[in-house]
């Protein structure tokens, strides 16, 4: 459960991060919600995939942590087993909420800070979110930045999926896995580059995707795909231990 | 080259125009300076007549060849999904007599005919499951309420079959919009005052009242009722069948949903009355009911009476609108360089939705079919007549089917619709068949039918028509494959129960969201 409060430095100013908690919010994820600056650093370790959300039915990126919900393959020794984690995990405990007032929709939306006061990372050990004269700490900054990159993400993701869908880059992967166990799963309504397409691209659309700066997150999610093998592996490996 | 066809004028700009000159200028790039030309002629003053709420699955392809996204589609035509038809006391008038046509086909139809073995069934303890709950998941879908598919199934996929409810009024302006920015089509809005023939009797011009005379090289009469081309100009003859099919009025009201989360129903409800039908169709924002009668067999204040009784208290503040029917359809539907598309070629009752469909059959045929030259336009123009003459007739055959079957006697429109006199020939030779075995794709002669042998299936043993097996015992050797596909059949209505949303959240998801363009 979680319970998001706006943070001020008079009521949360002893508040404490453990930041060996913080990773335990993905132990049970499957799907990492993912933006599009990231993907060169996931393709090192998770298959970057797009689903589309079961509420709106529209596009979203995710690093791949797992075959069926609950699962993160990456979740082992209650830590994260990789290098590089995701963003979306490494938020934790914080969150943006929208302080706009009703009847200001116009304005443009004004974000809080807001925390997870039931997080397992807030106590009073770890990092200090506030100094005792109540400015704000590197570490809360630091924060405050990610937080800033996911919102980013968000609008730079939406421009980037509608690109790669006007362009026909998409296509759903169909692929039948079998494990050590002979159990098979069928991953279904996960998408990918479809690299027909890709190669086929003219001049001018591959300029556009240049001047976009997307042509390497379409090249770490194609060459992101091969990390389907480790992560394989790595269900193998626990299915065998 | 000089009888190359170059330009094609369309007259008339109701749903039949648009669709059918859209799909020739999608097909043949109006747009580009080097093809096809397409011209829209329609009068500011004459109204659209707006028949047509309910379509066909076929409306996702001419939307897709149209070039035109489902997400726009539905928002701005007040549309929502269909997944076939509901038949509600059209076999004994009795509070639980009812059947569905499904848009789905019988569980393993290409492979293998379930009917058999649905009948043998009815002896042992699966007795009393109806024809299409044992051989389709749809039927619950749409008992339930439910959509045909997620706001994750994307544009124009489906988990079960569907087609539209759509408002017609709403479709024909979002149609003109689409076809004027995207497909390149030159629009004329004005009166055609006359017709001005080549020598050889071939329409060379529509004279209009202030743009002069529009020529072409060929013509598609879309205008309607009036039928300005094919029926006032050529005077071909217009064959009435209302010796077939009584229904010769509709009274049609639009009308409010109670509240915004009231459930829209994902299929025609057609409910059968003393002397004709009402129709029931769910759009997104309202739905649209209407009586069809006979009026040999009831007057329009009983039918009137009929229809409140229907709607409810919400009547009295409803306007009733009366369109007259005059079934039948043209001797023929090209002649010389004129097409007629719409009801300007026929109109038959709606009880199976086929204005729309016709109108989108022949607008595919012309566009595929476009004759480079007139001399080609001959043999065109034959095989057109051809082939919709007889899609014309089995369409009168399978609404036909639908009256002989009932066993309703409250009224004298059900017995004389039952009388052999009544009955085409060729519906009785398929009653014939059908005695002892079931309706199978071999019956139908065409390539391209618009009834597939499922939907006389879905009619006849949804009506309790029975089929007398016993001297064609090799029809139930493969117990194996016909078991194999009830238990499917049963899994996938717990699954689609499970995963679809109802039809107003999805309606209401694609208002908000849209679906995604893959």
């Amino acid at each position: 459960m979680s319970k998001l409060v706006a943070i001020d430095n008079i009521n949360h100013r002893n508040i404490k991060i453990d930041v060996n908690k913080i990773e335990a919010h993905g132990a049970t994820m499957h799907l990492a919600p993912a933006v599009v600056a990231e993907f060169v650093h996931l393709a090192t370790h998770y298959p970057i995939v797009l689903a589309k959300n079961g509420d709106t039915g529209q596009f979203v990126c995710s690093a791949m942590l797992g075959f069926q919900a609950g699962e993160n393959l990456f979740w082992a020794q209650d830590k994260w087993q990789a290098v590089y984690v995701p963003l979306q995990v490494r938020r934790q405990p914080f969150f943006l909420g929208n302080d706009a007032v009703k009847g200001t929709a116009e304005q443009t939306p004004q974000y809080v800070v807001c925390l997870d006061v039931e997080s397992p990372s807030v106590g009073d050990q770890g990092e200090r979110i506030y100094h005792d004269n109540g400015a704000e700490s590197d570490y809360l900054q630091e924060a405050k930045a990610k937080l800033a990159e996911l919102l980013k993400g968000e609008s730079e993701n939406k421009v980037f999926i509608e690109m790669l869908l006007s362009m026909d880059l998409l296509e759903s992967m169909a692929i039948e896995i079998k494990f050590v166990n002979d159990e098979s799963t069928r991953l279904n309504g996960l998408y990918t580059i479809k690299q027909e397409t890709l190669a086929k691209l003219s001049g001018a659309q591959l300029s556009q995707l240049h001047e976009n700066n997307y042509l390497s997150a379409i090249y770490a999610m194609v060459i992101s795909v091969g990390q389907m093998y480790s992560l394989i592996d790595k269900k193998n490996q626990r299915l065998s231990s | 080259m000089s009888n190359a066809i170059k330009t094609v004028v369309v007259v008339g700009g109701g749903t039949a125009g648009w669709i059918t000159a859209g799909r020739i200028a999608a097909k043949h790039q109006s747009n580009s300076t080097t093809n096809i030309k397409v011209i829209l002629v329609e009068s500011a003053k004459v109204p659209t007549i707006n028949v047509g709420e309910g379509t066909w699955p076929t409306m996702r392809k001419t939307l897709i060849a149209l070039g035109i996204r489902e997400t726009d589609f539905i928002r701005e035509c007040d549309a929502s999904f269909k997944q076939g038809a509901k038949f509600a006391r059209w076999v004994d008038g009795s509070d639980n007599d009812f059947y569905y046509h499904p848009l789905v086909l019988p569980q393993g139809f290409i492979k293998g005919d379930l009917s058999p073995y649905w009948h043998a069934r009815q002896q042992g303890k699966n007795a009393g499951t109806s024809f299409s709950n044992a051989v389709c998941f749809q039927e619950s879908i749409c008992e339930q309420g439910l959509a045909p598919k997620t706001i994750r199934s994307g544009e124009y996929r489906d988990i079960a079959n569907y087609a539209y409810h759509l408002d017609s009024g709403k479709f024909s302006k979002f149609l003109q919009k689409h076809c004027l920015e995207k497909l390149g089509i030159t629009h004329v809005v004005d009166d055609v005052v006359d017709v001005i023939n080549h020598d050889n009797g071939d329409i060379a011009s529509v004279a209009t009242v202030k743009s002069g005379k529009i020529s072409g090289d060929l013509f598609v009469d879309c205008t309607g009722f009036a039928s300005i081309l094919l029926g006032k100009h050529y005077q071909i003859p217009f064959i009435e069948c209302n010796d077939v099919l009584f229904i010769d009025n509709a009274l049609a009201v639009q009308v409010p949903y109670e509240d915004e989360n009231a459930p829209i129903a994902s299929h025609t409800i057609s409910t059968a009355q003393e002397a004709g039908w009402i129709w029931d169709i769910g759009l997104h924002h309202r739905r649209g009911v209407g009586h069809v009668y006979s009026s040999n067999h009831t007057s329009e204040d009983e039918a009137t009476q009929r229809l409140a009784d229907y709607v409810g208290p919400a009547i009295k503040d409803l306007s009733i609108r009366k369109i007259p029917i005059h079934s039948g359809h043209r001797e023929k539907f090209w002649h010389k360089n004129c097409v007629a598309v719409g009801l300007s070629a026929g109109f038959l009752e709606p009880l199976e939705a086929s204005a729309l469909v016709l109108v989108e059959l022949s607008a595919e045929f012309i566009c595929e079919q476009l004759p480079q030259t007139r001399q080609v336009m001959n043999v065109v123009a034959k095989r057109f007549n051809e082939t919709f003459l007889y899609r014309w007739q089995k369409i009168i055959d399978f609404l036909k089917l639908h009256y002989l079957l009932s066993k309703r006697t409250d009224n004298k429109f059900w017995s004389d619709n039952r009388d052999p006199q009544s009955i085409p020939e060729s519906l009785q030779e398929m009653m014939e068949l059908w005695r002892y075995r079931s309706p199978a794709d071999f019956d139908f002669t065409s390539n391209n039918e618009v009834f597939p042998a499922a939907s006389y299936q879905y009619v006849l043993y949804g009506m309790g028509f029975k089929s007398d097996y016993t001297l064609s015992p090799h029809l139930l050797n493969d117990w194996d494959f016909a078991n194999k596909q009830f238990s499917m059949t049963e899994k996938m209505i717990q699954q689609a129960l499970q995963q679809l949303p109802s039809n107003r959240e999805l309606l209401d998801k694609i208002k908000q969201y849209g679906f995604a363009a893959l």
